[in-house]
């Protein structure tokens, strides 16, 4: 297999999340390579799981005020705040037929990518199922995938250094009201780059971009013409509607 | 009457049921973190239990959103249907 690799690109949500579904389709009807993108959020940006509420998951006022982006995912998974100089977020779309079938399979397998970005810069993460990577038991990137028209699409992101407090105040989480101890909390879960490594985000970047493309054919190439154009239309008509982000 | 319950499934995702209902359910929604391919299985799932008895057991609850998964071939992931079934019970009361 042949893998496209489309370098970091920064987008805002919706056109990143239908640029993910226009390669999705693109391979599927087979006019598309199988692609691994990387990708920041401009402006930062909340996603939500496809099974879960705007509304019960997001300060909407709150994001509007700030300026910050929302949008509903096709894939599971929870809320994330995408702060875009906090975080890489990358994809990998490619035919079901060439990935392991097992879902925990695949997901081990793409997320050991990760695993391996992280170790050249001397970071030691393990997978934590279902979909999680960690570092000392504290998670640095979290992943959601589904399936759909034999297409597997799974993205991702790996923590380099989010403003928490900032996430805790677009989020509603449980018992977190900003207060110190409900950060502490996420602090105790959650992990970063920069808490185990002196590196840029531009180091991370290119850690990923060989965890990635180790021993693969590949090729450095960007979105075609079609592919714009129908993620520029499902950024618009989809992602960017009300009637698909909050359906739930 | 409206009811809302939530679990963290064991071993998986956050689950939570919202649901609509007086002697029959009315309206049912399967919220949470988890992953179920195709998506579109939920809508089924939720549109299956709209109108069954709001006092149908949880096996049963249970049984048919397995029957509907299986007709969907959902695959679910960090859910399933017997917590499904059991959080749209306690839902209820």
């Amino acid at each position: 297999m042949r893998w496209r690799i489309i370098e970091l690109e920064t987008r805002d949500a919706c056109l990143n999340m239908g640029i993910d579904q226009a390669i999705s389709e693109g391979i599927a009807e087979g006019s598309s390579d199988p692609t691994i993108r990387f990708y920041k959020w401009h402006p930062s940006a909340v996603s939500i799981g496809c099974f879960q509420s705007m509304n019960d998951e997001v300060d909407v006022q709150k994001c509007r005020e700030e300026g910050i982006g929302y949008v509903r995912r096709r894939t599971g998974g929870g809320a994330v705040f995408h702060d875009e100089n906090g975080e890489i977020t990358y994809s990998v779309i490619a035919p079901e037929r060439e990935m392991p079938r097992g879902i925990i399979d695949s997901y081990r397998l793409i997320c050991g990518w990760i695993i391996d970005s992280l170790a050249t810069l001397g970071i030691s993460a393990s997978f934590a199922p279902i979909n999680d990577i960690v570092v000392n038991g504290k998670k640095i990137s979290g992943n959601a995938q589904t399936r759909r028209d034999g297409v597997l699409l799974q993205h991702g992101t790996v923590l380099y250094n989010p403003d928490i407090r900032r996430m805790f105040s677009l989020l509603k989480v449980d018992n977190a009201k900003l207060s110190d101890k409900a950060i502490r909390s996420v602090e105790e879960r959650v992990t970063r780059v920069t808490d185990y490594a002196k590196v840029s985000q531009d180091d991370l970047y290119k850690a990923m971009l060989k965890g990635f493309t180790g021993g693969k054919e590949h090729y450095i190439g960007g979105l075609s013409d079609k592919e714009m154009k129908a993620a520029l239309q499902l950024s618009k008509e989809v992602y960017g509607s009300d009637g698909w982000n909050f359906s739930r | 009457m409206e009811g809302i319950a939530k679990q963290k499934v064991p071993g998986g995702k956050l689950l939570i049921v919202k649901v609509r209902y007086a002697e029959r359910i009315e309206e049912v929604k399967i919220l949470g973190d988890f992953f179920i391919y195709p998506e579109s299985a939920v809508q089924e799932i939720e549109a299956g239990l709209n109108g069954i008895d709001a006092t149908s057991s949880e096996e049963s609850v249970a049984e048919l959103v397995g029957q509907i998964s299986k007709r969907c071939n959902a695959e679910m992931i960090g859910v399933n249907p017997s917590a499904i079934a059991q959080t749209l019970r306690a839902a209820m009361g």
